[in-house]
């Protein structure tokens, strides 16, 4: 059976300088990965173009085992879901309609069902934004939006989704739902990937670690794996060190 | 402000529509000179005639040229992402005032039996629509920063060879070129009224069934992308649906400006940014509003009139330095 998520030696150049040198991994549904990486390390690049918004310039992306380019992209859009790093502040619709649009992949009708009220309900319950529904996006603070675009993604109940810094603008409370929701996703049967700059927060709830430096994979790990080694931590940081809390979780502290 | 629920949406739609239809049958009767319903039944009656072959057309004309312009000024408005575009800052309009100009200016009064200034209208509003293609999209990718950008600054280039052309122009020549620029609504044929119509209705219900990728668009191209939209075909169908409908009103009833600003914002302010609503509404009442100002027009300084066009902008001036405003603050 081929794999759900199958990125193959991509690589991309933008003004003549790599952007992604040779990019490859895999997949699967149940897995909660984090992409990590420092600044312009690729990362949003990188699911920019698995999520199908941006052609690599060799390599290629498969989803089931079929090239990206060879799927409808309504059809697509039922499989995999994408969560920008942030849309339009001005945008004047309510923040339901926003989560409401999550569902146009799945309805060809003009006008939505109760049952897409019914799910963007639920999905704006597990973020806890169902109380501000009625707000328009532009009057909403940073995480209040932040949380409404989670819900958007998650209605939209695709097999693949991909989170471009879903905890940013988050408080912590809502950082520990957000990734705990993630995870509850994968353990779904739903495949993950986030890009975060949080280590503590990927090693607490994925299950894979994703690092890219100098516009490669560095490093394939997981997350039990990442424990046992303090190499892959030097990509971020020299001030770093893997510990342990009392509870014998590992913890990144820096010095 | 809390958006509106779905019977609400309804009932806002149907309101629309009553306000609509009720100009169409109210506005007929408003103008210099009392008609009375009974002679207009009678054939032969100069009173019928008046009501019938000016009043009626120019009132039809006034609704949906209003209409037009509106929605294309929605339509533009989702595309570009840009509360303050209309056809005018992509070119269009103003490609189709150069064509007339120069038609006025050639001295042309009709071809193969069309008045000239509509042929040149549509006309210099297809070359700009061609133009703005071509140079907005190198490698076949339209953005819609790349779009405002061409727009604009073909904008401009037509409107300085328009007042080229006017300033050399003579002076019964140059009066009609700014009689034109002004934009009026004047009776018309029933025949090229059926034309416009036609052309106005398939364009406006193209437009109106693709709502849903409009709200995507109007977000995020990215944020329609992953939903389901296919965004290079969709901003090519917008560009050139929002075009037709802006040629086809210009050509008959000159640059009327402001009602496609006006009222996608009062709607969108006032009731739901969603287009499933917004372009409906915009279209029943960016008609009703510029048929009301054309017989506001009529009356006002009989027997003189004011142009639809000035009515509009004296309305329009106020509403868009309230509107800088309030972006502001």
């Amino acid at each position: 059976m081929s794999n759900l998520l199958e990125v193959k030696n991509v690589s991309l150049r933008h003004a003549h300088k790599p952007v992604l040198d040779d990019v490859s991994f895999i997949a699967n549904a149940g897995e909660f990965i984090a992409l990590l990486g420092c600044n312009g390390a690729g990362k949003t690049t990188l699911m920019d173009i698995v999520a199908g918004l941006r052609k690599p310039d060799s390599g290629e992306v498969l989803l089931d085992g079929r090239e990206l380019d060879e799927w409808p992209r309504n059809a697509l859009s039922q499989r995999v879901a994408h969560m920008p790093q942030a849309v339009r502040p001005d945008l004047g619709y309510s923040a339901e309609q926003v989560v409401l649009m999550g569902r146009y992949p799945h309805r060809e009708s003009w006008f939505d069902s109760p049952e897409d009220h019914a799910l963007a309900h639920a999905a704006m319950e597990r973020t806890q934004s169902w109380e501000f529904r009625n707000r328009r996006v532009h009057t909403l603070s940073g995480g209040e939006r932040q949380r409404v675009l989670l819900a958007a993604c998650l209605v939209q109940h695709a097999d693949l989704f991909l989170f471009d810094e879903p905890s940013i603008y988050l408080d912590i409370d809502q950082q520990l739902r957000c990734f705990a929701l993630l995870r509850d996703e994968a353990a779904s049967g739903k495949a993950c990937i986030a890009v975060t700059h949080d280590i503590n927060l990927a090693l607490s709830y994925c299950s894979r670690l994703l690092v890219l430096s100098g516009q490669r994979l560095v490093f394939d790990l997981s997350v039990d794996e990442a424990r046992g080694s303090q190499e892959w931590l030097q990509v971020f940081s020299r001030q770093l060190e893997l510990g342990t809390t009392p509870h014998g979780r590992p913890w990144v502290w820096y010095q | 402000m809390t958006p509106i629920s779905g019977r609400a949406v309804r009932r806002l739609v149907s309101t629309c529509i009553l306000i609509f239809l009720s100009a169409a049958v109210l506005l007929p009767w408003v103008g210099p000179g009392v008609i009375s319903p009974r002679s207009v039944l009678h054939r032969d009656n100069s009173d019928a005639y008046i009501f019938w072959q000016l009043r009626v057309t120019r009132t039809l004309l006034a609704l949906f040229a209003g209409g037009a312009l509106s929605l294309g000024g929605t339509l533009f408005q989702a595309l570009l992402r840009d509360a303050l575009a209309t056809p005018y800052t992509l070119g269009v309009s103003t490609g189709a005032s150069l064509g007339a100009v120069i038609t006025i200016c050639l001295g042309v009064a009709t071809i193969g039996g069309i008045p000239a200034v509509w042929v040149g209208a549509l006309a210099g509003s297809l070359a700009v629509l061609v133009l703005v293609m071509t140079a907005a999209a190198p490698q076949r990718r339209i953005t819609a920063f790349g779009l405002l950008l061409t727009g604009v600054a073909i904008n401009s280039m037509c409107s300085s060879v328009i007042l080229l052309l006017h300033s050399m122009a003579g002076v019964s020549r140059s009066f009609s070129i700014s009689r034109w620029l002004i934009g009026s609504i004047d009776a018309t044929s029933y025949r090229s009224l059926c034309i416009f119509l036609i052309t106005v209705c398939i364009a406006s219900l193209l437009v109106i069934v693709q709502a849903k990728d409009w709200n995507l668009l109007s977000v995020d191209e990215h944020w329609a992308a992953t939903r389901g939209v296919r965004v290079q075909p969709l901003m090519l169908i917008g560009y050139i649906l929002g075009s037709v409908l802006t040629a086809a009103t210009i050509a008959l009833t000159g640059p009327i400006a402001f009602v496609e600003l006006i009222v996608p914002h009062m709607l969108r302010a006032r009731f739901s940014s969603d287009h499933r609503v917004l372009m409906p509404c915009s279209f029943l009442l960016g008609g009703t509003l510029v048929a009301v100002c054309d017989a506001i027009g009529r009356v006002i300084v009989a027997p003189n009139e004011i142009p639809a066009g000035v009515t509009l902008a004296l309305i329009g001036g106020p509403y868009m330095v309230w509107l800088v405003r309030e972006r502001v603050s």
